[in-house]
């Protein structure tokens, strides 16, 4: 098995093994069958699910294993759904163009990013400071797209709309002859579904590596990583960029899967929302905030479908509880505990075996 | 033999504190050099300063004969220093061996870094507890960690601060020792130390700091003779 | 009609006045506002490090609780008082069941007040739907030129300034406030002397926490009470505080004179919008140049290292 391979199990991510990776396996067989058996609204509600995974993971990248606390991922969440926005509306939708523009809508985070990025890094903002400076740029984006109601809010053909935000931009388009293929309804859902499997699998490569290493090295005692002769700045710099790609992704493929973008993405209770997720799966596994992001979109959606008010309330409340209880998350802490529990009846085993008497 | 690690007139104000009021200090390449001196002297922050965490005020630090004032801690060690802290300086909540990875892999790729982590945790006796959380050792253990750490970065110049503190006697001669043969193989190690005994151990020569300065130099037995040096230590002067 | 040219003078003159009336007054109602929404939070973050994401909502109770005692009767300032009892005693009950067990735990802080914050915005809109019935502003209004200003809302800076009085009065005077510096520049020394750190940390969050009532109380005269209303104080908080520093008396008014100039300048010339903006550029810029905000950088000069 070539090497690279072989991080997808490691010490910065929880279940290994082939009986971990032979039902990751089914699951993603059974999704990539749904929309076989299921109707077209379930499919659409489940891309729904899977396309905030991206943001979750970027931040569970920077905070969980570099500890980084962001509270602007949705700046770079909204930047990238813009973006697409306006390139696709005005160079439209004939041959490779949306391509062009969904990889622009994550290019644009990414500079962002470095900018933002050196000037906190470089500039010593540590971190809740780190915190802040991020949800001001969010609040920044956020109210600035507010204001750009007026017609002469436009970037070509496209208008930025203000607070109703921006809308009819056109879904991915692959030039194929007479048909083009369209990603919408089904497809959409396994473009969507494939980029998560390939994200989840590059991250755990990513967090196994020695690169991964070096980030738990910060995050643990950033002083002894640069004693070891770490550039722990570039590294900080680097995985937020990486961050805002994913988060990026999220951005852009919301926007493809409703049509529209608006400013309260950017806005307090949205930069907020990953943290929930994250913090109450468990930040530092991205296995974890990958089942927590999907459990509580879908939670949150249950709730607010039987017209419960009590949504937000019972996110509320469960983050509490996580937060008292299970500070390293609900999964991690379950999983961990499991293993303990494993590993101790191994420990008896053994001790058992030792200890029968030869004959 | 050429200097390793020099300083010239370094100097060090905190506010209107002089940590260190102009230090020339040269050691030599493989030199084992202790530093001793009371309370307050100024030899951690002279470590700090060596290392780049902290500016100096003026003067100057070279290493291997380059002019290292200027540069980032990080490439200062890339450069091939290395430090083991007064606070143990390692990761608490990684186990042993994930530890040493991250100090291994500075050096070592694949099989070799394998064999690397097996020597070093047999050198500081871990091996049996190499999954166990770094929070969880004794002090003494984690002092060897750290000391492992820094000397899995095959450094030219190794700096110990006080890496005895907090062991026992049988421990602390183990650290000699440990320290003794880093030293045959070549390596320039500068130990700041308050243990006495330790310094007997190990050291050839020995520079005493107070209040910044340099107070004295010389073999330990000259520096015991010394009768200032004692009045500091007992804080007569 | 011809007018005399002394006329036209002083016609000229008192649209000055009364423009520049307008910007001060513009300018000490945002004052006002940071200083209220700011204190606090900076008692409880500036003091104690704790990031109390729910304070927007301690506001709000004050507001609410104020509002619905004043239309049961009570006269205002009673009304007010309850605000702020209220909040204090949430405060209270906060800090014993949650917040005393995240003292060191910053990052769980945040997640946790977030929570508390979320729960106590959508319960509010549960309970007491999307709004509710307000009340008038106290002492009318008084008119200069083609302004109109409100009575009420030029007394609130002289109030503010009076509050940071009594509280300078309170941390420098009294026993409970010289402990409550003392615990929380060293806790271990502080109970060596003999404080009870437990009980003090209490009491520094509930004080936060009835203050941010006050606040709420204040302006519930000249708002809507709306469930959401935190989140309208919450950054405007935020921001007074990073900018200000931790040495609270000495940072807060400072802090809140130059960002309410920044934003009364602004919101004059370009918006509402525009101001909240600057608002947010002005605390990027703070963390980044004086990251101790404006008490540290005084405090720094003035003899630290």
């Amino acid at each position: 098995m070539p090497r690279w391979l072989a991080l997808l199990d490691g010490p910065q991510t929880l279940g290994s093994g082939r009986a971990f990776w032979f039902v990751f396996a089914l699951i993603v067989l059974v999704a990539a069958l749904l929309p076989t058996f299921v109707n077209a609204f379930a499919v659409t509600n489940l891309t729904y699910f899977l396309v905030w995974v991206f943001m979750a993971l970027g931040l569970s990248l920077i905070w969980g294993y570099a500890g980084i606390l962001s509270f602007g991922q949705t700046a770079f969440f909204g930047l990238a759904g813009y973006t697409y926005g306006v390139i696709s509306i005005n160079l439209g939708d004939a041959g490779l163009w949306t391509w062009f523009a969904l990889l622009m809508s994550l290019v644009l985070p990414a500079v962002l990013a470095v900018v933002i990025g050196y000037f906190m890094f470089y500039g010593g903002v540590r971190d809740v400071f780190v915190g802040i400076v991020t949800l001001s740029i969010t609040l920044v984006f956020e109210t600035f797209m507010a204001q750009t109601a007026g017609p002469e809010w436009t970037i070509g053909s496209a208008r930025l709309n203000g607070f109703n935000g921006m809308s009819n931009m056109p879904p991915l388009t692959f030039p194929w002859g007479e048909n083009p293929i369209i990603f919408d309804g089904p497809s959409f859902f396994w473009l969507v579904l494939g980029l998560v499997v390939l994200v989840y699998a590059g991250l755990r490569i990513l967090v196994n590596s020695r690169f991964g290493n070096v980030l738990v090295a910060i995050r643990e005692n950033p002083e002894r990583a640069e004693m070891l002769g770490y550039n722990v700045r570039l590294y900080q710099l680097f995985v937020f960029v990486i961050g805002s790609v994913l988060a990026g992704m999220s951005g852009v493929l919301y926007t493809l899967w409703g049509y529209y973008i608006t400013p309260s993405s950017m806005g307090l209770t949205a930069a907020a929302l990953p943290i929930v997720w994250v913090a109450a799966g468990g930040r530092k596994d991205i296995t974890a905030t990958l089942l927590a992001t999907v459990l509580l979109t879908w939670l949150s959606q249950q709730l607010a479908v039987k017209g419960s008010q009590y949504a937000l309330i019972w996110m509320g409340v469960i983050l509490l509880v996580v937060v008292l209880f299970a500070p390293e998350g609900l999964f991690v802490t379950v999983w961990k505990k499991l293993a303990d529990r494993r590993r101790l009846r191994q420990v008896t085993t053994a001790r058992k075996t030792v200890s029968l008497p030869s004959a | 033999m050429a200097a390793i690690l020099q300083t010239r007139g370094l100097k060090k104000y905190f506010g209107g504190l002089r940590a260190i009021n102009g230090v020339d200090l040269a050691i030599d390449e493989g030199e084992l050099r202790c530093l001793i001196g009371p309370n307050g002297a100024g030899k951690s922050t002279l470590f700090k300063l060596i290392l780049g965490s902290y500016r100096p005020s003026e003067g100057a630090i070279l290493f291997k004969g380059e002019d290292i004032t200027k540069l980032q801690p990080h490439l200062r060690v890339q450069r091939g220093m290395s430090i083991k802290f007064q606070v143990p300086g390692i990761f608490l909540e990684l186990p042993v061996e994930q530890n040493l990875r991250i100090a291994l892999q500075r050096v070592h790729r694949g099989a070799a870094l394998d064999e690397a982590l097996e020597r070093l945790l047999e050198l500081i006796n871990l091996g049996h507890q190499r999954n166990e959380l770094a929070a969880s050792l004794s002090h003494g253990q984690q002092q060897w960690l750290e000391i492992a750490m820094a000397v899995a970065l095959q450094p030219a110049a190794l700096l110990l601060d006080e890496p005895t503190a907090g062991m026992s006697h049988e421990e602390t001669y183990k650290t000699g020792e440990l320290v003794k043969k880093l030293n045959a193989s070549g390596m320039t190690i500068v130990v700041i130390e308050h243990d006495m005994a330790f310094v007997r151990q190990i050291a050839k020569r020995v520079t005493v700091l107070h209040f910044g300065e340099v107070f004295d130099d010389g073999s330990l037995d000259d520096i015991v003779r010394n009768e200032d040096v004692v009045r500091i230590y007992l804080g007569k002067v | 009609m011809h007018r005399p040219v002394v006329h036209r003078l002083f016609d000229a003159r008192m649209t000055f006045l009364v423009e520049a009336y307008a910007f001060f007054y513009q300018l000490a109602d945002s004052f006002a506002f940071l200083v209220l929404c700011g204190l606090g939070l900076a008692i409880i973050f500036g003091m104690m490090g704790v990031i109390n994401l729910a304070h927007g909502e301690l506001i709000m109770c004050g507001a609410y609780v104020t509002v619905l005692s004043a239309r049961a009767g009570l006269p205002l300032p009673f009304a007010m008082l309850c605000g702020t009892l209220a909040a204090g005693l949430v405060g209270l009950v906060l800090e014993f069941l949650i917040i005393r067990r995240l003292y060191h735990r910053l990052f769980d802080s945040i997640v946790a007040t977030w929570a508390l914050s979320l729960i106590a915005t959508q319960g509010m809109l549960i309970v007491a739907g999307p709004s509710i019935e307000g009340l008038k502003t106290p002492f009318g209004s008084f008119e200069l030129g083609e302004y109109s200003f409100s009575v009420y809302r030029a007394l609130l800076p002289l109030i503010a300034l009076l509050l940071l009085a009594a509280l300078y009065w309170l941390f420098v005077r009294t026993r409970f406030g010289i402990y409550s510096r003392a615990t929380i520049q060293d806790a271990n020394m502080a109970r060596a002397l003999g404080a009870n750190t437990r009980r003090i940390y209490s009491q520094t969050f509930t004080l936060g926490a009835a203050l941010a009532g006050l606040t709420g109380a204040l302006y519930a005269p000249t708002i809507t009470a709306v469930p959401t209303m935190g989140q309208a104080f919450i950054v405007q908080s935020f921001v007074t505080v990073v900018v200000s520093g931790a040495d609270v008396m000495l940072g807060l008014a400072p802090s809140a004179a130059v960002l309410a100039f920044i934003q009364s300048l602004l919101t004059k010339s370009y918006g509402q919008l525009i101001g909240q903006i600057g608002l947010l550029l002005t605390v990027i810029i703070v963390v980044r140049v004086l990251p101790k905000g404006i008490s540290g950088w005084v405090l720094q000069r003035n003899g630290g290292r």
